[in-house]
């Protein structure tokens, strides 16, 4: 900076740099607000307003609340959401510590087959799964094969909730691994070992040293998950019962079959309501957490 | 009585032996350093130990009993890492008590062992800190806390200093072997920092490339190496190049005597410390001489560099009173040397028919 005041000619170019960072930012901020703010806040603000006279109006609100179907449709989905997240840090959580604590070569071939889901679009894996899990279906087969006795009792999880948990947890499986395994790598072994060293078994050491020290990627696993999942469509439309319905089922229902696009909005602002709630409580951990260590 | 021995333990990775075939024996009560370079397998035999490393063979015993089979949480070894480890979700208190609640000792018991530990080094009212709001030596001391606490057979530290500065490092020192005395316990200390091990060990192991080298206490490592690798790492010392033809040593055209019964022939190695080399009257028959380099005086004594013909660069030093100036003559003589070759027990010659040389001379 000191150069450019003292030599006038590159001057023009130093306000420029200055000026690029904004420039290379700016489309993807005008983008979030033209294509997301802007319409959600038209859309919220619509919702609140009484079609014929335009004043503000909590109606179409007390309609949603007192319709049986979406209220259920809104109960299930954060069931749903919750299921499936308490399945995959079942899943996961062993998982990225397998892969945090074992150098063997089979640990990285675990790593890459976890991660395998991402490259699979989630329309494919959708199909994949239903080709596997419905009646007849391989899995039902391949039971089939070891006792035939086991097949009859085979519950296929196709075309109901559970369809939709198994679905959701599949696609959150490879991001989930990543940021549990991340949080972990950042644990320093010293500190695994000097619990082992004072006399904390694995139980001890995983409830009392690794969780606690986890919290964070925890919570940004959570956050993000969940905010993913509920508002999937994908997986509970293909994998899903035809009632009840996940709150982005019932929104294109809402909008596609029973052209109802104003009972469609408000589904969505209530999604997205719900949504930015959690986005608060994941900003605040993830900012709290950096005032607490600066 | 806790007493900790190694029996040819030996841990390999792949295809790197980190410790070969180990023998050790620790006495009750005794302050032990490993030391050696960085890569020896101080780390490695310590880890074994602790439980973290499975010895690839050998055995561990702590009073006489196998400890091989127990894993870390089991072992009554207690460990201070080199790194910091306090747990930063925990307050000092709760680092302390930690070990205590897992082995179920009272709220009241606990109480008085996390204050007592506390008093111990030095820290009585930091129990309710967060480890980030502590210094490196703070911390290092609560790690000692909470490794004491639990009133383990074998204390076990792994350079546990090595990331304080100088001044600090020295003062932790003392304080640690002040309260290894007053517990009593038996401690094993890791070190590349021959000056700490020196200043802190009843016994040092110096480790070379995964074996112990030498065994011994830490005035006759220094007096008396017995391999050429303990004789170069240990203080400083003037290795020669020489050859031995039967009864004589030969370096260029200094010829010295060998005691008799060592008559041999072949290439040996001449360690001479720089405090055993002293000045004769120039032009006796043996002295080596050279041309004074550098001087750096060092306070009480002075360092000097003298450039031979036969033997580079020798290291002298010099009491104060003698007067050596840069770029004069200097006629040199060893009033004890040591000779070795290779896998043989070296031979000390202590040169007491050097011709008188004395200092008062010079003066
Ligand atoms: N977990 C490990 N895997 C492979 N090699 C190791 C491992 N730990 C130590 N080593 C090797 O063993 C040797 C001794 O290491 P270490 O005991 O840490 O040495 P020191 O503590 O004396 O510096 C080194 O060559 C090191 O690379
Ligand atoms: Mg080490």
């Amino acid at each position: 900076m000191t150069a450019s005041q003292t030599e006038p000619a590159p001057h023009s170019k130093s306000r420029f740099s200055t000026v690029l960072p904004y420039l290379l930012v700016a489309p993807p901020i005008l983008m979030v607000f033209g294509l997301i703010f802007f319409p959600a806040l038209q859309s919220t603000l619509r919702t609140l307003t009484d079609a014929e006279t335009g004043a503000f109006s909590l109606a179409r609100y007390e309609m949603f609340f007192a319709d049986k179907t979406s209220v259920t449709s809104l109960i299930f989905t954060i069931q749903i959401a919750l299921e499936s997240l308490l399945g995959l840090f079942v899943i996961c959580f062993p998982l990225a510590l397998y892969l945090r604590f074992n150098t063997s070569r089979i640990a990285t071939g675990v790593q890459m087959i976890s991660l395998l889901p991402m490259f699979v679009p989630g329309i494919m894996s959708a199909y994949a799964l239903i080709r596997f899990v419905r009646g007849r279906g391989l899995f039902e087969t391949l039971i089939y094969q070891v006792s035939p006795l086991l097949a009859d009792a085979y519950y296929s999880p196709y075309v109901k909730p559970e369809g939709i948990v198994i679905g959701l947890i599949w696609e959150a499986i490879p991001f989930t691994v990543l940021i549990l395994l991340a949080g972990l790598r950042q644990l320093d072994n010293g500190l695994i070992e000097s619990a082992q060293d004072i006399g904390a078994n694995r139980w001890y050491i995983f409830t009392r040293i690794i969780l606690p020290l986890m919290r964070r990627s925890i919570l940004i696993a959570f956050c993000l998950n969940f905010i993913s999942m509920f508002g999937a469509y994908t997986i509970p439309y293909l994998l899903g019962p035809a009632a009840p319905q996940t709150m982005g089922v019932l929104m294109q229902r809402t909008l596609q079959d029973y052209q109802q696009p104003l009972e469609a909005e408000t589904q969505a602002v209530i999604t997205f309501l719900i949504c930015s709630l959690v986005g608060l409580v994941y900003v605040q951990s993830v900012s709290g957490e950096r005032v607490r260590k600066g | 009585m806790s007493t900790l021995s190694l029996h040819q333990i030996r841990k390999q990775f792949g295809d790197v032996v980190a410790v070969h075939e180990m023998n050790l024996h620790v006495n009750h009560g005794e302050f032990l350093c490993i030391l050696g370079p960085s890569g020896c397998g101080k780390s490695t035999a310590l880890r074994m130990i602790a439980g973290f490393e499975e010895p690839t063979a050998g055995d561990i015993r702590i009073d006489d009993r196998s400890i091989g089979m127990l894993p870390p949480n089991k072992r009554p070894t207690a460990m201070v890492f080199q790194k910091y480890t306090l747990w930063p979700h925990m307050r000092v208190y709760e680092n302390i008590a930690f070990g205590l609640r897992l082995h179920g000792f009272s709220r009241k018991d606990i109480d008085e062992k996390v204050k007592g530990a506390l008093e111990l080094v030095g820290l009585p009212a930091y129990g309710k800190r967060f480890p980030s709001q502590l210094s490196g030596g703070e911390q290092q001391r609560i790690a000692l806390a909470r490794a004491l606490v639990l009133q383990p057979k074998i204390l076990l530290l792994d350079e546990p200093f090595s990331n304080l500065d100088a001044l600090l490092r020295v003062r932790l020192r003392e304080e640690l072997r002040r309260i290894q005395r007053q517990v009593n316990i038996t401690a094993i200390f890791v070190t590349h920092d021959q000056e700490e091990a020196l200043s802190l060990a009843d016994r040092i192991a110096v480790m070379n490339k995964g074996r112990i080298e030498q065994l011994d206490h830490p005035s006759r490592i220094y007096e008396q190496p017995q391999t050429l690798f303990v004789a170069d790492f240990i203080g400083v010392m003037n290795l020669l190049p020489a050859h031995q033809d039967g009864g004589e040593i030969i370096i260029g055209s200094y010829r010295m005597p060998v005691p008799s019964g060592n008559e041999y022939s072949g290439d040996v190695t001449l360690a001479v410390r720089p405090e055993d080399l002293a000045i004769v009257p120039s032009g006796s028959d043996a002295a080596w001489n050279g041309q004074v380099e550098h001087v750096i005086d060092l306070g009480h004594y002075r360092k000097v560099l003298v450039r031979t013909e036969h033997m580079g660069v020798l290291k002298v030093y010099l009491p104060k009173a003698v007067d050596v100036r840069e770029a004069t003559t200097l006629a040199l003589q060893p009033t004890r040397y040591t000779i070795f070759r290779d896998h043989q027990t070296p031979i000390e010659v202590h040169a007491g028919s050097v011709p008188q040389l004395s200092l008062q001379g010079m003066a």
